[in-house]
């Protein structure tokens, strides 16, 4: 039984095509689920650019939160994301968090002008790449941003805009070296239930290899917030309510994210499945600190 | 300008009026593409010029982000263009001041190259309307001096639809398709749309209309000059199923043409379409569509030359429910590697192995991949091409020919031309059937008794031609869509005599001015 004790979060995966995804966030948004997500291809041809597209959608939109799921960082350097991140986070409200990847496809990312790293390096580069972040979105000191990285260097640089909220780095992590580093140093663990290697029976070995690299660095589990994107789900609305209940319950897991680019889904998530987990596992945590 | 308050920064924008420019700042200010998109996003009107180009990991990245917010949001950006010579910027009519690009703008990129074809025209207008294109056409017979290209989904070869320094009308933004007469099979769509988009729209009505053998081709340029693929030996070429096109003609005029209305220009747009106007709708006869077998088998010949004549003779005696083109590469260590690939009109799978069993053993069948699908996905293959546009380079060096027979003479003579090192990319389509059907003087494209359409792609224009000339004995015409050689004689194999004579009147009575010259020009000056 691992509960992080997270209020639990509800959200689309959407696929990062024209004028249908921004109709599918605003269905989302209507809806009133918490979260829209963009996974983010930008080798892929058919697909616009995934930061254009969040910055489009927090236009055309109120209440969401936005997140690319998950960004790629050897396409979107540090220092230009956390300005825009921080900038997007200011216009939206506070309603930006950043989902961030080492950048799968080595392939995609030379076809649009990027760097070949290993996936050793990419690990290493993210790791450079998220105190660069963090420092930049630090406007409680005026002291320029310096970082000489092996991947990454800044130069002087200034901080802000001040972010808008507390805007929260989510990983896409699966191997043990990320998922050290999410706990090192991420707010969030982002990866999709298909590609756990045994689906849900990998979660206890992985989320105890983020909360070890929680420990090492002298944080807590909890830190950590745990979510999972579905890009299918079998059964009816009762049946993944019961799923997703046992997920946080037993597993931690603390966000759902579905894909499908379907209106209707996006619609039944909020009204249906977010309200039926939520009373299931309310009722659990409730008894839980009754015992 | 800069402020933090996300209202604030919309209402000065608003008050702005009009052009909003954002600056780099160094004060920790918002990042200004993030600012710009949001802008977009808050208000309709809005358009934003950007003082600096977008910060970005890469060029690559950076027209990434240009051409999605023109998806997103329709053309917003303004930017300082770099103007070429001979080009009057400041006269651009206003109906396209927002689809015009120049050089500078952020969607000038993915707009400047074509498939096969590096590019930097001076100035390309997207027009929207018939009268758009009038508007555009009257700017373009305004400025002579420089190249003028007509660009459907910019995947031609032979067609010049980009150039250097020049003008270009592209037709992209035209591309609805809609079903007009559910009863009689009548579809319309706009010279945009790619096939593989008509393909998609059709499928859903079960019927189909045959186009080329690649879905990522432009309605506009194949619909005006022939069409061979894989239901032409049934159903006929692709303008066998035109049944009228709307185009405007060098003048602005907006003109209907069929077998009723315009027969002239009807007969002339069917293979001759790119010298008479610019067309902005096709209306075509679809045929009844179910499952087709689709074929992709992968022969090794250790004698290149008996496949080819042995390809010939099944090719030859195949019913008109099967066609299957012929890729041949040069041989290695005494061997080819041939790729069949090809339809069968029919979903029966004993049908379908019945058919291709015979092409099948013209080599070593060496991979093979047969399924039952639709047309649809056959064309639905093609990739799709995003915000970045297309990206080719340089110029293609291609031949094209008409073989009326594939003997065993054509065949000696072509594994030559396979050895001669010239070439790269040797294909045989499949023709005959109903592309016979028709007269050879019903349309502008006459070339209707053939048994193959030849095309070679090479990479140096004097080593091609050499090596070619010796197979021009076999041949009889070509196919202007497959053919970059441009000297004269090549009018007058695209064109037989009579088929000339005819367009060449058509030509003095449509375009006396020779304003569309870009591509197999009919000069109307020539005397007869």
């Amino acid at each position: 039984m691992t509960d992080y004790g997270h209020d639990l979060l509800f959200g689309t995966f959407v696929t990062p095509t024209g004028a249908q995804a921004v109709d599918l966030a605003v269905t989302a948004d209507r809806a009133g689920l918490d979260l829209v997500t963009f996974q983010d291809h930008p080798y892929q041809p058919a697909f616009v650019d995934t930061w254009t597209l969040m910055a489009y959608v927090a236009a055309k939109t109120s209440r969401i939160r936005i997140t690319g799921n998950v960004l790629n960082l050897p396409l979107r350097p540090p220092a230009v994301l956390a300005r825009a991140a921080a900038s997007l986070d200011v216009l939206s409200g506070g309603r930006i968090e950043l989902g961030l990847g080492s950048g799968a496809f080595p392939d995609g990312v030379a076809a649009m002008g990027g760097r070949r790293l290993t996936p050793g390096q990419s690990i290493e580069a993210l790791a450079e790449a998220i105190p660069i972040i963090r420092d930049l979105w630090d406007t409680t000191t005026r002291e320029r941003v310096n970082h000489q990285g092996e991947y990454y260097k800044v130069v002087g640089a200034k901080r802000g805009p001040k972010p808008a909220h507390d805007i929260g780095i989510w990983i896409g992590a699966y191997k043990p070296k990320m998922l050290a580093l999410t706990g090192r140093l991420g707010d969030g663990w982002l990866p999709s239930m298909d590609y756990l290697p045994k689906g849900a029976d990998s979660l206890p070995e992985m989320n105890a290899r983020i909360d070890e690299g929680a420990l090492s660095a002298g944080r807590k589990p909890q830190d950590i917030r745990r979510l999972l994107n579905f890009m299918r789900l079998d059964g009816g609305p009762a049946q993944w309510a019961e799923q997703f209940a046992d997920l946080a319950l037993n597993h931690g897991i603390s966000g759902f994210i579905l894909g499908g680019d379907s209106h209707e889904l996006a619609e039944t998530l909020a009204e249906e499945v977010a309200p039926a987990t939520r009373e299931l596992v309310e009722k659990e945590r409730g008894a839980a600190s009754q015992r | 300008m800069i402020s933090l308050d996300p209202d604030a920064f919309a209402a000065e924008a608003e008050r702005a009026g009009g052009t909003v420019v954002l600056h780099e700042t160094d004060d920790g200010g918002l990042d200004p593409w993030t600012a710009a998109v949001w802008l977009a996003g808050r208000n309709d009107d809005v358009r934003i010029s950007l003082a600096q180009p977008v910060a970005a990991a890469t060029t690559e990245m950076r027209d990434k982000a240009y051409e999605s917010l023109e998806i997103l949001a329709g053309p917003r950006l303004t930017a300082e263009i770099q103007r070429r010579e001979g080009i009057d910027y400041d006269s651009i009519p206003a109906s396209l001041a927002d689809v015009a690009i120049a050089p500078g703008d952020p969607r000038y990129r993915g707009r400047k190259s074509t498939y096969m074809r590096g590019g930097s025209p001076g100035l390309i207008l997207r027009p929207r309307t018939p009268a758009e294109v009038a508007d555009a056409l009257e700017f373009a017979s305004r400025h002579r001096t420089v190249p003028f290209g007509l660009r459907s989904g910019g995947h031609g070869i032979s067609g010049r639809s980009t150039n250097d320094g020049g003008l270009i009308i592209d037709v992209g933004l035209m591309n609805d398709v809609q079903v007009l007469d559910e009863e009689r099979r009548l579809i319309r769509t706009g010279p945009g749309a790619t096939w593989k988009q008509v393909a998609a729209v059709l499928d859903k009505y079960d019927w189909a209309i045959g186009s080329g053998d690649y879905g990522g081709v432009g309605v506009g340029g194949l619909a005006t000059a022939g069409g061979i693929g894989f239901l032409s030996r049934e159903h006929g070429l692709t303008i066998d199923q035109l049944r009228a096109v709307e185009l405007v003609l060098a003048d602005g005029t907006p003109i209907r043409v069929s077998a009723d209305e315009n027969q002239d220009l009807f007969w002339a747009v069917r293979g001759a379409g790119a010298n008479f106007g610019v067309a902005t709708a096709f209306e075509f006869e679809a045929a009844p569509a179910a499952e087709v077998g689709w074929a992709q088998l992968t022969l090794v010949s250790p004698d290149l030359e008996q496949t080819l004549t042995q390809f010939g003779e099944v090719a030859r005696s195949a019913p008109r429910d099967t066609t299957v083109f012929l890729i041949a590469g040069p041989p290695r260590q005494g061997q080819s590697v041939v790729q069949l690939y090809g339809m069968v009109d029919s979903g029966d799978p004993d049908t379908i192995i019945e058919r291709l069993t015979p092409f099948a053993q013209t080599g070593l069948l060496a991979q093979q991949q047969v399924v039952v699908t639709r047309y649809a996905d056959v064309m639905g293959q093609a990739a799709d091409i995003g915000p970045g546009g297309h990206h080719g380079a340089g110029d293609p060096v291609s031949r094209s020919a008409f073989l009326t027979r594939l003997t065993p003479e054509f065949a000696r003579d072509a594994v030559k031309l396979l050895n001669s090192g010239e070439v790269y990319f040797f294909q045989l389509r499949h023709m005959g059937g109903a592309i016979a059907d028709t007269p050879a003087d019903a349309t502008a494209f006459a070339h209707r008794t053939p048994e193959f359409s030849v095309a070679a792609m090479g990479t140096s224009r004097e080593g091609i031609d050499e090596a070619w000339e010796p197979l021009s004995r076999h041949f009889d015409g070509l196919y202007l869509s497959f053919e970059t050689d441009q000297r004269p004689e090549r009018l007058t194999d695209a064109f037989p005599p009579a088929t000339l004579a005819r367009l060449r009147d058509l030509k003095r009575r449509y375009d006396p001015a020779n304003l569309f010259r870009d591509n197999f020009n009919i000069d109307p000056e020539v005397k007869k």
